[in-house]
């Protein structure tokens, strides 16, 4: 089934092709909705909650993830408003107080307009984004990796904690994997974690073009549809 | 035993099981759902069919094991038929005298009767207990007419008449406008309008469609539904034939949460005999019209009360819910039209088409329709089920159903809405029960979950339990409500551990509102209410925590010290021998006291004590 | 796990994928526990992958992943219960019996779980030991309800 629909992003008419995403749709167009969880050839979680867009319906503005929103014809979106900037800012600084010790999410941090953390620091080593899980399960379908757990304890593991034979030693779970990207001062001692603002010459940009792109290296190796090579 | 072909079999069968009870004189019912099994009815069940068989008296009186009444704390709970005189704390060795003096000679025994522990009174009848005088019991009443696990009790009072009304003459649409006129709305917490629900999935595309009765009921302090379940499992399921009927399904569910396994026992049963009789399967009461349901059990997961995570449970997945931007009518079940609608609201089906939309829509407020059963719990001195018309305040609740303060103290707050809701303060206790209404307030009607708080409980505590509960039960895949609850419970236990800062409330509030609007699911959702509910109303109870080191309650361990007042002390040693981390000396029948290096505030010695000498501070 | 038993389970629910909570919830009823054995098993028969298996046994709190103790000590939780002192009754738990919740004593004859309601709220605090609900539970009568069983174990291995 491949239905041609318009929807409107931000005030821009776009043609798409059902079934889509918002999210696929806007990355095709070249409008930057930030996201952690996105995978260009995974399904679409919805997990992370950063790609979160406001849906305009009957006068009433939701606010729901865009990658797991599919497009019908007519769907008005607004992805860039001061109330998504706020929310997409304190999630993100969620994210990065969690798991500071990684680049990426440093990255994220910044395009995300992260100014200051106001929690005390963790340091753990997953984010839980599920990308090495769907990399396992989906494309290369060892089916090794999975999510175990509920809550608090919800964390990514082989079946009874013990890598399985039918692995297939591919890496693609290492390569996927944001957490694999150190911060550029080198990793983060227990105790010595902070906000890195590296990218703060392009920090300034952010204040005054919303989605540009800020070149925040999210993408290298990171597989980020965004990137410009 | 023949499966019922058309109506008039049904009608017949109606007849004969009536028919049949014209020889009995009097009638015992007796209590056994789970919290009077709990309180040993059981063995006074056994008791009285003995005593009743050695006596012969088998034939003239009839004894019927019911559900829950709700009435729990008096339990076991036994009533006489006619008359409705009514015994409490009923136990195996009253068995004897009851059937000796009551049942033979028509005494009382005084001893039995039930006292009203605010006003001591002593009162026979049912009716007149002042718990019972003033709910409207339209829906829980039933419960004390039938044995749950008696498809025939269930049919001579009425049952599955309207199942056949509905069948013989109406069409679909014509229910679903009964229900709409009725003003139903979903009893499981959303309140959303039940007709509109199963008119949307009518008109969704997709086969089959499915009906999936929730009865997971994860509210902690709500067992409305366990009760309804328990006592009268065959009133949900005609209400779910005649949902299926009404939205075109053919196939359906009751999902039972597993920590009830006496409602699944019984669901079971009823599905068992309902498909014997015809009344669920291919061609109920020869209408043509083809239903059959199944009774799934829940794998202990509060979050699989979502409907997203329920139906994934369904499917043998972990209770994982998704988006909600296509609803589950259109796209549930298997990615089929589903309705999924909870016990309570399903138990109500009945009684709207074979009363009439009006005599339903003629109780309530004007956006809230009908009677609610609430399960008034916590520190208040007459706990149960209540059923009230919607629109019936919160003081006539608590105070004229609910007897007030338990022991003495004084009521301060009532939380509703479990989990998802909030704790209103005893100044809005004049506030109606009705949807809108306590929304607006900050809290939630919920499926019915009522528990009373006092000047014992502090309310900084009890939003850090939420958060505690939540944080356990949450699925974990969205960020802002695994990281955001983890923060606000951390926020929470710096402020009920002494070391709160005054700009962590205004953080607390600027995470609650981004977890509320960002989280995948309704868990997620509202779990800032209980939060936010208590920064709201009872924010001097922070202040304190904060500004000052103390928790007013009397609760909170960091903050609280406990020593032994001299005075009232009587050296008994309870506390000595009962201190798990041994920080109390003293010697016998002189004054004990605490070392408060060794206390972990644990509080054991304070339900110990006789004498009433352990001070909190 | 004999065969039989989940033979027996599968006769009785079928191979369907859908089935998957409910076998696991039968294997953990006849078990007492969800083996790594009994999850291959099921994982094979149902045609589920492992790992599916072990995600959906470790999502549910219905599934003991280790074999529990001789009694189990189920302390209800709820609000109600809550509100009116259950968190001593787990300090009890914990100053008798050195086991938090969902931990076993290390002579295998206890173990304590924690259930978020069991509907019974009028009578709590609730403690369930070995299916029996005991209402209106303290500290103290928790205390002589453990001993009680423990002194019942002591007699037991002396007669045996």
């Amino acid at each position: 089934m491949s239905e041609q629909v318009t929807i409107t992003i931000d005030g821009a008419q776009l043609r798409a092709t059902k079934p889509s995403s918002v999210l696929d749709v806007a990355i095709e167009y070249g409008i930057c909705i930030p996201h952690l969880c996105h995978v260009q050839t995974l399904t679409d979680i919805g997990a992370c909650r950063l790609c979160i867009v406001e849906h305009v319906r009957n006068g009433k503005a939701v606010v729901t993830a865009s990658c797991t929103l599919q497009v019908e014809d007519g769907m008005v979106i607004r992805s860039n408003t001061d109330r998504i900037r706020r929310l997409r800012r304190n999630l993100a600084e969620l994210l990065v107080a969690e798991a500071p010790n990684s680049r990426a999410i440093q990255d994220i941090a910044v395009r995300c307009g992260v100014k200051e953390v106001r929690y005390p620091w963790h340091n753990e080593s997953c984010v839980l984004c599920g990308r090495c899980v769907r990399m396992c399960n989906e494309l290369w379908q060892a089916k090794a990796l999975g999510f175990v757990g509920r809550g608090k304890d919800r964390h990514v593991d082989f079946p009874f904690g013990v890598r399985p034979d039918f692995c297939k030693h591919c890496g693609a779970c290492v390569d996927t994997c944001p957490m694999t990207i150190p911060p550029c001062d080198g990793p983060m001692e227990r105790g010595a974690e902070y906000l890195c603002l590296r990218c703060e010459s392009q920090l300034s940009m952010n204040e005054t073009f919303d989605d540009m792109c800020v070149q925040c290296d999210l993408g290298k190796g990171f597989q980020c549809a965004r990137v410009s090579p | 035993m023949p499966s019922l072909a058309s109506l008039e079999a049904l009608s017949e069968m109606r007849q004969e099981v009536r028919g049949r009870f014209a020889s009995v004189k009097t009638t015992l019912t007796i209590c056994g759902g789970t919290g009077c099994q709990a309180s040993g009815a059981a063995s006074a069940i056994d008791a009285l069919r003995e005593g009743l068989r050695q006596r012969g008296l088998s034939e003239t009186v009839h004894l019927r094991v019911t559900g829950c009444q709700g009435f729990c704390e008096q339990g076991p709970v036994l009533v006489v038929e006619p008359g409705d005189l009514l015994y409490c704390h009923v136990r195996p060795d009253d068995v004897d005298e009851i059937l000796t003096r009551t049942v033979a000679e028509g005494e009382v025994i005084d001893r039995l009767l039930y006292r009203d522990p605010v006003t001591g009174e002593v009162v026979r009848t049912e009716p007149e207990i002042p718990f019972y005088r003033a709910q409207d019991r339209a829906l829980l009443g039933g419960n004390r007419r039938l044995n749950p696990q008696s498809i025939d009790d269930y049919i001579a009072a009425d049952g599955y008449a309207a199942l056949g009304k509905v069948l013989a003459g109406m069409a679909p649409d014509a229910v679903i406008a009964e229900v709409r006129a009725a003003g139903l709305r979903g009893r499981g917490g959303g309140g959303f309008p039940t007709g509109d629900k199963w008119a949307a999935c009518r008109a969704a595309d997709g086969d089959p469609k499915y009906v999936i009765c929730n009865a997971d009921e994860g509210d902690p302090g709500a067992y409305m539904d366990r009760s309804i379940l328990e006592g009268n499992p065959h009133s949900v399921l005609e209400g779910m034939v005649i949902a299926a009927y009404a939205v075109g399904a053919s196939h359906g569910y009751i999902y039972v949460r597993k920590e009830y396994p006496l409602a699944v026992e019984h669901a079971r049963q009823a599905v068992e005999q309902a498909r014997e009789h015809g009344l669920l399967g291919a061609n109920i009461l020869g209408s043509g019209f083809a239903f059959d349901v199944e009774v799934a059990r829940g794998g202990g997961a509060f979050v699989c009360g979502e409907s997203t995570a329920l139906m994934a449970s369904l499917e043998g997945k972990v209770g994982e819910p998704r988006a909600k931007d296509v609803h589950t009518v259109r796209e549930g079940l298997r990615g089929r039209p589903t309705v999924l609608n909870n016990v309570e609201t399903l138990a109500n089906v009945p009684r709207i088409v074979s009363q009439g939309a009006a005599s339903f829509a003629a109780k309530g407020t004007a956006g809230s329709k009908g009677t609610k059963i609430f399960a008034l719990t916590g520190r208040v001195r007459n706990t149960g089920l209540v059923e009230v018309a919607m629109g019936t305040s919160l003081r006539t609740i608590v105070y004229d159903i609910g007897g007030g303060a338990a022991d003495g103290r004084t009521i301060k707050a009532v939380q509703t809405g479990g989990p998802s809701g909030g704790c209103l303060p005893e100044r809005l206790f004049d506030l109606p029960v009705d949807y809108e209404t306590l929304a607006e307030a900050g809290s939630m009607v919920g499926s019915g979950g009522m528990v009373v708080m006092d000047d014992h409980t502090c309310m900084v505590d009890v939003a850090k339990y939420f958060l505690e509960f939540l944080q356990g039960e949450s699925c974990g895949k969205c960020v802002p409500c695994r990281l955001g609850i983890d923060r606000m419970l951390e926020i929470l236990t710096d402020v009920s551990e002494g070391r709160g800062r005054p700009e962590q409330l205004d953080l607390l509030e600027e995470l609650a509102d981004t977890v509320a609007t960002t989280s995948l699911c309704a868990l997620g959702k509202t779990a800032p209410n209980p939060v936010l509910s208590t920064l709201k109303y009872f924010r001097d109870e922070y202040d304190a925590h904060i500004n000052e080191g103390r928790c007013p309650a009397g609760v909170c361990k960091s903050l609280v010290t406990f020593t032994i007042d001299p005075e009232k002390c009587a050296g008994c040693g309870a506390c000595l021998r009962a201190c798990p981390s041994q920080a109390i000396t003293g010697t016998s029948k002189q004054p004990h006291a605490i070392d408060p290096d060794q206390c972990t505030r644990c509080g054991i010695c304070r339900q110990e004590c006789r004498f009433d000498a352990i001070q909190v501070a | 796990m004999a065969a039989e038993t989940l033979d027996a389970i599968l006769e009785r629910r079928g191979s369907d994928r859908d089935q998957l909570v409910e076998v696991l919830q039968d294997v953990q009823e006849a078990d007492g526990y969800v083996s790594e054995a009994a999850m291959r098993q099921v994982s094979e028969r149902l045609d589920v992958p492992l790992i599916e298996v072990y995600r959906v046994a470790s999502f549910y709190s219905a599934f003991s992943l280790a074999p529990r103790g001789k009694h189990v000590l189920t302390v209800c939780m709820g609000t109600a219960c809550h509100v009116r002192g259950a968190p001593a009754l787990l300090d009890e738990v914990a100053a008798r019996l050195e086991i938090g919740e969902g931990g076993t004593t290390d002579d295998g004859l206890f173990t304590v779980e924690r259930v978020n309601c069991l509907g019974a709220c009028a009578l709590g605090p609730v403690v369930v030991v070995d299916g029996v609900y005991h209402d209106h539970m303290t500290p103290a009568k928790l205390r002589k309800l453990i001993r009680s069983l423990q002194d019942a174990e002591r007699k037991e291995l002396l007669d045996a």
